[in-house]
């Protein structure tokens, strides 16, 4: 797999009509207050007063065995005598652990203590297909009925009801991670999100809403949203953004993305989840060593310089309400293979980056490479992905039971977030 | 806050268990209007079944193409577009000539380009798009571009800026009609294939198992093969790689002897040099393994039936497939003409590519005079909506059912190319009608609203609801009783607007 995204899922279908209705209205109103006042945003939205979740999912495999190289443990010299990243060039860590030097932008965060790891984390599914995994990734309720997204239960729980609460940036279709009930929109960008011909001469919107309004759910839901959407997003706009503090996001999708969702969330239209990928992680051949210009060194520091340009636009006061997470359907094969990659693997590491975040270490309880110790070749999972994301949810965005979210899933107790 | 949702979906499944029971005799046309209105869209587009043969197996209905399959009925439409080859098609090769490098082999694409070019990308990705809109060999067209989406190889993506064209023409437009069997082994002997999954460089000790894997569950079997039949697969597809002249090779010294076992077949493989044709049996049994047969005919419901294959079809299907050696053609016959693709009108949603390719054919937009300054910006829309022909990222390809294009973004990203369409902004190079309205419309209506209604026929091929044309004519400030008169000043200024609206409501999105 090479690029970025599976998308696909099928029962985006679900918002019923009395519900498409109640926010036709609320849209049209807020469409109006927004009109009126300009740029200047006082939405009234329903209260969440915790961080914004910000969901980065790494597609195609991250390979968190170089990220956050294992460099205190034998046997991963020992499987990779070419990939492994040797000890003499990690830029940061333990001594059990190391960073890859193309996360050099990320180090700033991380001496902060505003950028942790969890290692040896992922999903009890031992699947190795990329789109089982995502799936099962996505959905977090293994061994339920339940066919919606995590992130559309985590938009649920936080009451945020305004049209642009749950937005996935990059891309035009649908996240599978927002699938359900709970209104999220898709954009390729903010920029992109128009009507074109729209005037006071032309109501094409209002044609639209009319059009729409007696139309079935499976294709009224897009169109009614759509609408609410643009109430919140034409004024943001009309307005170029400037990033402050200096920062410099990578002309690169993830860049893009990352600017985007800090512009939403700087101009307080109410972004309670935002969802971004990046792709291009499926290193089956040519992973290679730890030096610019080869496929894990660039798709790291791409990764890290977008990161970093985030961190800086909003500051320590923006970030003090901001926490983001790297997911992965799965981690890497411990042993390299012939064509210098490493295939589908288990375990991983994620990423976790904010002001709530207690960072500057590493997570895990490790289970070690050991040849006995892997899981049928892989690393094996001794912390719950979703026990992580609990963690986050408890201490930054305001949840106290989890079994809506993740059912049967219980909160780390790294201690890996402050309480807010 | 889940249990709405899963009843809902349950609710869904039992209707079109419905269907699945009813597909066997006459209670198909008592399921027919069921199933609909489950979905809610019955009586948005026409129940003529030329008319729904042409939405589903056309990239759009055209007046033309309507006349011809009225004349020839069903099967003997179907037949026609089966037999591609004995259809002209002198506009499309006209404007491929601009396209040289789509129709390349790997030779020729590198005696063109530099090294890791994407020229030849850009050029295959217009060509699949134009062959959509233009080419009178419709139905060869659709299933050319769902086997390269099932043998998917994303265009662009890095190793292949040569072979990708190459793997095109001589592997899924080759066999799109053929048999499934030779087009699975021809792309396993494909550098394109080989390189996308890895396979190219894959060796005895170490074997790489990208190839293997999803040459299991996504181009056969599905979700049934377990970790160690990729393993073994990984092992006896080992040597299957490229020359350096960037064409296939098997090389036996990478490849992996020793007996294996991959679900069901076993192979004793002990030689190296007969490792190829060790492969080669491998990709035979799968190809025709039961498995591989339900998920073909799966995937071609999801393409043309519905996005619930209904199950009686599927079994139809799959046994056709299998008792004709993994023909195409009879499959193909056998769904159109099967009582759950009668049964299944309005049951599908026009992917962003099909609302294209739709909208030029309704509004006979033709090829561009010279260049491809048109074709390129209808593909760089593609691009924003994600469905931009072949350049779907990972190897699954592109999804197919409603719900995984349904988005705001995508909603608008349709609505404002049938402005630019119909207004003629963007692109501006397009060959128009003389006078659009004329073509659409070639006698005026007494009213506003008779002119929406006459649009919608001509567009969509069944008129709106009374709602939806005062909706259409709000955008001119008219009602539908407000009378049209030739010398209306305001007409021309409007026209486009109420075109746009037209191809935006809701029954246009339905195939």
């Amino acid at each position: 797999m090479r690029n970025t995204i599976d998308r696909g899922c099928a029962e985006n279908t679900t918002l019923t009509r009395r519900r498409l209705l109640r926010r036709t209205a609320a849209a049209g109103a807020a469409g109006a207050v927004a009109g009126l006042i300009g740029t200047e945003f006082a939405f009234a939205d329903a209260a969440y007063a915790g961080d914004t979740l910000v969901v980065l999912s790494l597609r195609g495999g991250f390979d968190g065995l170089s990220a956050i190289a294992p460099i205190g443990d034998p046997d991963y010299y020992r499987a990779r005598p070419t990939l492994a990243l040797p000890k003499s060039q990690v830029i940061a860590g333990d001594g059990t652990f190391g960073l890859h030097p193309a996360l050099a932008p990320l180090l700033p965060m991380w001496s902060l203590g505003t950028l942790a790891a969890v290692h040896a984390v992922g999903q009890q599914n031992p699947t190795r297909s990329h789109f089982a995994a995502m799936e099962t990734l996505e959905n977090a309720a293994p061994g339920t009925s339940i066919r919606s997204g995590w992130l559309d239960r985590m938009l649920g729980g936080t009451g945020a009801t305004g049209p642009l609460a749950g937005v996935s940036l990059g891309n035009a279709m649908p996240a599978r991670l927002f699938t359900g009930p709970s209104p999220a929109v898709s954009m390729t960008g903010i920029d992109d999100f128009a009507l074109a011909g729209e005037s006071p001469k032309r109501p094409m919107a209002a044609a639209l809403r009319a059009l729409y309004a007696d139309a079935p759910g499976v294709l009224a839901g897009a169109a009614t949203a759509a609408d609410a959407a643009l109430g919140r997003a034409n004024p943001l706009r009309s307005t170029t953004y400037t990033p402050a503090n200096g920062a410099a996001y990578p002309a690169t999708p993830l860049g893009g993305a990352l600017r985007d969702v800090a512009r939403l969330i700087t101009s307080g239209t109410g972004l309670a989840a935002a969802a971004v990928d990046q792709g291009d992680w499926d290193m089956h051949d040519s992973l290679g060593t730890a030096v610019q210009g080869q496929r894990m060194y660039d798709n790291l520091n791409e990764l890290a310089t977008a990161l970093a340009a985030f961190a800086t636009d909003l500051g320590p006061a923006g970030m003090a309400k901001v926490t983001l997470v790297t997911i992965s359907e799965f981690g890497r094969r411990v042993v390299e293979n012939a064509s210098r990659g490493a295939d589908h693997g288990h375990g991983n590491a994620m990423l976790l980056m904010g002001g709530g975040i207690r960072g500057g270490k590493v997570y895990t309880k490790w289970p070690t490479l050991a040849p006995a110790a892997l899981a049928d070749g892989d690393l094996t999972v001794t912390t719950d992905y979703r026990s992580v994301l609990g963690e986050v949810l408890q201490k930054r965005c305001g949840f106290g039971d989890l079994s809506t979210v993740f059912p049967g899933a219980a909160a780390s107790s790294f201690g890996l977030a402050a309480a807010r | 806050m889940s249990s709405p949702t899963r009843r809902t979906l349950l609710r869904g499944a039992t209707a079109l268990a419905a269907t699945a029971v009813a597909g066997v005799g006459v209670e198909a046309v008592v399921a027919a209007p069921a199933v609909a209105a489950a979905a809610g869209t019955a009586g948005l587009v026409s129940s003529d079944p030329i008319a729904h043969l042409l939405r589903r197996a056309t990239f759009g209905p055209t007046p033309d193409m309507l006349a011809e399959a009225r004349r020839l009925g069903v099967t003997g439409w179907l037949d026609r577009q089966l037999n591609p080859a004995a259809i002209d098609d002198p506009a499309l090769d006209a404007l491929l000539t601009r396209l040289p490098l789509a129709g390349a082999g790997i030779a020729g694409v590198r005696a063109k380009l530099p090294v890791h070019s994407y020229e030849a990308f850009g050029q295959l990705g217009r060509a699949a798009l134009a062959r959509a809109i233009w080419s009178n060999r419709q139905l060869f067209e659709m299933t050319a571009m769902f086997w390269a989406n099932h043998l998917h190889v994303a265009a662009p993506s890095s190793g292949v800026w040569d072979s990708r064209s190459d793997y095109d023409s001589s592997v899924t437009r080759k066999y799109a009609l053929g048999r499934f069997s030779d087009m699975l082994k021809a792309s396993a002997r494909h550098p394109a294939m080989l390189t996308y999954l890895d396979n190219r460089s894959s060796s005895k000790p170490h074997p790489n198992e990208n190839y293997a894997r999803e040459l299991l569950e996504l181009h056969t079997v599905g979700m049934i093969y377990t970790e160690a039949d990729v393993r073994a697969a990984a092992r006896l597809l080992t040597g299957l790689t490229v020359g350096t002249a960037g064409t296939y090779t098997y090389n036996a010294a990478r490849h992996a002897t020793g007996a294996v076992t991959v679900l069901g077949f076993s192979h004793p493989n002990t030689t190296a040099d007969g490792g190829e044709a060790a492969a080669l049996a491998l990709l035979d049994y799968l190809a025709t393994h039961p498995a591989t047969a339900e998920r073909i005919a799966t995937k071609l419901c999801l393409r043309f039936v519905a996005d619930e294959a209904p199950a009686t079809l599927v079994a139809k299907l799959a046994k056709i497939y299998l008792d004709n050696g993994t023909a195409i053609a009879p499959v193909l016959k056998a769904l159109f003409t099967s009582s759950e693709f009668a049964a299944s009108i309005a049951q599908k949603v026009r992917t962003p590519l099909e609302d294209l390719t739709a909208a030029v054919r309704a509004l006979g937009l033709g090829i561009e005079k010279s260049g491809t300054k048109a074709l390129d910006a209808l593909y760089h829309h593609l691009v924003k909506a994600g469905n931009a022909p072949l350049r779907w990222g990972p190897p699954n390809g592109f999804p197919d059912v409603a719900a995984a294009w349904a988005s705001p973004s995508a909603f608008l990203l349709r609505c404002n190319i049938h402005l630019n369409l119909a207004a003629g902004w963007y692109p501006q190079q397009l060959t128009r009608p003389a006078d659009l309205l004329k073509a659409l419309v070639p006698v005026l209506p007494a009213t506003y609203g008779g002119l929406v209604d006459a649009l919608a026929r001509r567009l969509i091929g069944s008129p709106l609801p009374s709602a939806g044309v005062a909706a259409v004519l709000s955008v001119a400030g008219k009602a539908p009783t407000s009378p049209l008169m030739s010398t209306d000043k305001q007409l021309a200024g409007s026209l486009p607007y109420l075109i746009a609206l037209v191809l935006d409501s809701p029954s246009f999105q339905l195939r």
